[in-house]
């Protein structure tokens, strides 16, 4: 059989909803299932409603659907917003406090989790004995949620841990004389791969890139991907610190980069916004960052717990005047990983700013990743050590064929490195005339060439396709479970995938969209950005485009209804 | 035994003739020879202004940043390599202006730079607008009418937000200056100079002549201990300008405070796979 199965879990921002998606997608997880996890929540602290949702699968998942088969509604809200989304036969679970004022046109099953939760010793239980009960009509054994629940609590002290077990065990029978239609009987094997967010995907990546330092400003949904970093940091030659505001952030990362360290920093687009000018400053003078923008609609505050991928036109423009840049969107955590740690290797040896761009769906969705996360062997320097030939007359930006010019640390030896943010001759000093300021401008252009050897070409499925969907970004899962979802209703559609965005991959994206007679582009924003940067760069007419842009995550199915419907 | 002239720079100088930055410069020359701290020693950050500039005028590391954010990129420089001696030489514009907020939080931070906050009391790379310092009643080009809001006082400022190390010189008073700088360096943590110095181009008001008839030494019994004492001066109750050093209290700097900077610099850390094999296999 094939298992497919999505429970939304909903309620009141404080009723402690994230803790139980975690623990029943470790459990999912630890039972050799595929298991994704969304978190949907709003910008507050208490109260407002928030639900996350899992989808469990025998089969990998790589994006959200619209179809729930449960709903564990720890509010009245859950249950009128989301009913609509139940499948026909699904089953609700309600907080008995609530159960008057809900229609029944559903399947439901009283619990009265607060009430069974303080029998265990605390209402605030009330989230474990609501994964207890949801687990144990699933079918999931429930010596594995236990085992679960032993490993996220040994940290803490004994009793929490006891009373968590009885009221899992209270949750568990509660749901005795209750079945849920699609149960099935979990055979328990090894784990499929990582449980992991994009925010901790990043962070590893960070490290595999010898990061050493970060500098940040809290701004969701990117501090995640910080409070990894400071999680992991107390073992590795790592400072972390919190600055005044993102114009410090960027600018303390530069100066760390500058004096010899690889450093990055994480925002989000208002934050981004802050940091243009600091990109300049990296990019006149030559010094190595990486900045993580986590995307989320706006413009300005717009919706901060949100999902969008609106700022690649931006990023790719950002910051006066022009200069060369890597931009960077990877698909799943695997990518983020990967792309994280080769966005510091590639700055270091091009002497450039690199942006990755993530979103609050990637950031903070869990997901079962199936590659190897990889510590690499050693990482190279791309510094000029002390056995520079003429130290005493070293010139930070000397004219080379390449436009890299040799880059000495400050106070690391002999050699006197002056960089300065006004335009600049060979040696660092300010300088306005126009043969050296022409000569400049194509120093650091001259870098694109080699820059572009760099990109990766766009990974294409079911090459040889009519018809095309191009996503790029956070957009890969959705659109591949699309492309088959198509192929399944004899769509002859294969699907494109863009993770290095810049330098652009013109030659690689023309040779695959010039064989098609149709594409469509797939992205969360309004104006089909990479849609119009593909005309820009190669061309090519996208046919049409399926856009959202409300703050949510696209689903296959909305994709797919979208496809049809414009090739009708 | 280093001299000035080992800090020499060919580069030519773009400043007025007069100006006060020829004092300062002079000042930080000796201060450094006397330190014995040779220039490949020495990283100045600055940001953007007529100081911004004084890096290139002499023999060091720099790093001529962006208005205002010369703090923050010395703090990021010092936390990668504590071991660089981190000088800042910036302006009243670029440091109590634009760079404001990164001034009141380096301040809290502790990080061990020096700060030659060179103020004219005047814009002068822009040409003459009045800045953070400028007297009440100041006219300008801008500000026709003379200057309607009140001056910024860093002293008191950097005072009340903890500094360690907080001074003022006059760019009239080389020796005093010199060794000012010199405190300045060898104080562990935050050190503010805030120095005096006339613009001849644009600031008509504080004249080099306004200055001499105003400073004086701090006295001799002033203890430099007592926080309340130093915002007293700071504060000030007539027309004299006390020179000298305010306030010097030391405390552990940011990068004293955090255990992995104990053994070397970030910068002199290799990468180590098996520590991050550690974090992948939890």
């Amino acid at each position: 059989m094939t298992v497919d199965i999505s429970v939304l879990i909903g309620g009141e921002a404080g009723q402690g909803i994230q803790t139980i998606g975690l623990l029943m997608a470790r459990t999912c997880h630890r039972a050799g299932l595929y298991v994704m996890v969304i978190n949907d929540f709003e910008s507050r602290i208490r109260g407002g409603h928030s639900f996350i949702q899992l989808r469990i699968s025998d089969r990998p998942v790589h994006g959200p659907t619209r179809k729930l088969h449960m709903v564990v509604a720890l509010d009245e809200r859950t249950y009128g917003l989301h009913q609509p989304e139940l499948t026909e036969g699904g089953l609700v679970l309600i907080s008995k406090d609530h159960a008057d004022t809900m229609a029944q046109h559903h399947r439901y099953k009283m619990v009265d989790f607060g009430g069974v939760a303080k029998k265990a010793g605390s209402s605030i239980l009330a989230n474990t004995v609501a994964a207890g009960t949801s687990l144990a009509l699933l079918g999931a054994p429930f010596d594995l949620f236990e085992n679960i629940l032993k490993s996220t609590f040994n940290q803490v002290e004994e009793k929490r841990l006891a009373q968590n077990i009885q009221a899992a065990q209270y949750g568990y029978t509660a749901a005795e004389d209750e079945t849920f239609k699609w149960s099935w009987p979990w055979a328990v094997t090894s784990p499929k791969g990582r449980l992991v967010d994009g925010a901790q995907a990043v962070a590893f990546g960070a490290l595999a890139g010898d990061c050493r330092f970060s500098a940040f400003y809290p701004m969701s949904p990117a501090t995640g991907i910080i409070q990894h970093l400071v999680d992991m940091a107390q073992t590795v030659p790592l400072v972390i610190e919190q600055a005044e505001d993102e114009i410090a952030a960027v600018n303390m990362v530069i100066g760390a980069a500058f004096a010899g360290v690889r450093a990055m920093t994480a925002t989000s687009g208002g934050g981004f916004s802050l940091m243009s000018e600091g990109l300049g400053l990296a990019a006149i003078t030559e010094t190595p960052i990486v900045i993580v923008n986590a995307q989320r609609p706006g413009p300005a505050t717009g919706l901060p717990t949100r999902t969008a991928q609106a700022d690649l036109q931006f990023v790719i423009h950002a910051s006066q005047d022009e200069f060369p840049r890597f931009v960077f969107a990877p698909g799943t955590p695997f990518e983020a990983f990967s792309v994280t740690a080769r966005a510091f290797e590639l700055s270091e040896r091009f002497q450039v700013p690199a942006i990755i761009l993530m979103d609050q769906y990637l950031n903070d969705s869990l997901f079962v990743a199936e590659e190897s996360f990889e510590a690499p062997e050693t990482v190279t320097s791309y510094t000029a050590a002390d056995d520079l030939e003429n130290p005493v007359g070293y010139r930070r930006y000397a004219f080379t064929d390449s436009g890299i010019s040799p880059r000495a640390l400050p106070c690391k030896g002999p050699a006197l490195v002056k960089v300065c943010s006004d335009e600049h001759d060979e040696e660092g000093h300010i300088t306005e005339d126009a043969d050296t300021r022409d000569a400049m401008v194509a120093k650091r252009f001259a870098k694109v060439a080699a820059m572009r050897k760099e990109i990766r070409p766009p990974e294409v499925i079911h090459a040889g396709s009519d018809i095309l969907l191009v996503s790029w970004g956070s957009m890969r899962g959705a659109m591949e479970e699309a492309v088959n979802q198509l192929r399944a209703d004899d769509i002859n559609c294969g699907g494109v995938h863009v993770v290095d965005l810049w330098p652009f991959p013109d030659t690689a994206l023309s040779e695959i969209l010039e064989k098609v007679t149709q594409f469509f582009v797939v992205e969360q924003n309004q104006s089909a950005q990479l849609g119009q940067l593909i005309r820009q760069q190669t061309g090519c007419q996208y046919t049409d485009a399926v856009l959202k842009y409300n703050g949510r995550p696209m689903s296959a199915g909305e994709i797919t209804d979208a496809i049809k419907t414009k090739l009708r | 035994m280093l001299s000035t002239n080992d800090y020499h720079s060919d580069y030519p100088n773009h400043w007025c003739p007069g100006c006060g930055n020829f004092g300062i410069l002079d000042a930080m020359k000796s201060a450094l020879a006397g330190l014995g701290l040779s220039p490949e020693k020495i990283l100045i950050v600055s940001g953007i202004g007529q100081a911004a500039k004084t890096p290139h005028f002499l023999q060091c590391n720099c790093f001529h940043s962006l208005h205002g954010r010369a703090l923050p990129i010395a703090t990021g420089a010092k936390i990668a390599n504590h071991h660089m001696t981190v000088l800042v030489s910036t302006g009243d514009g670029d440091c109590y202006g634009e760079g404001g907020n990164h001034f009141m939080h380096a301040i809290r931070r502790n990080i061990d730079v020096t700060v030659l906050a060179h103020n004219n009391g005047v814009y002068g790379l822009t040409k003459g607008q009045a800045s953070p310092t400028s007297m009440e009643g100041m006219q300008t080009k801008m500000q026709p009418g003379g200057v309607i809001v009140g001056a910024f006082n860093p002293l008191a400022v950097a005072l009340s937000l903890g500094a360690g190390f907080v001074a003022r010189g006059f760019s009239g008073e080389g020796d005093q200056l010199s060794n000012l700088i010199q405190a300045g360096i060898r104080h562990r943590g935050f050190a503010l100079i805030d120095i005096l110095q006339p613009c001849v181009s644009f600031n008509r008001v504080n004249t080099h002549k306004w200055y001499k008839d105003r400073v004086v030494p701090i006295e001799e019994n002033h203890n430099e201990t007592d926080l309340i004492a130093a915002l007293r001066l700071a504060l000030g109750t007539d027309d004299r300008i006390p020179t000298g050093i305010y306030h010097r209290m030391e405390s552990p700097s940011y990068t004293d405070r955090i255990d992995k900077l104990k053994d070397k610099p970030l910068t002199d850390h290799r990468y180590r796979p098996e520590l991050l094999k550690a974090l992948l296999n939890d």
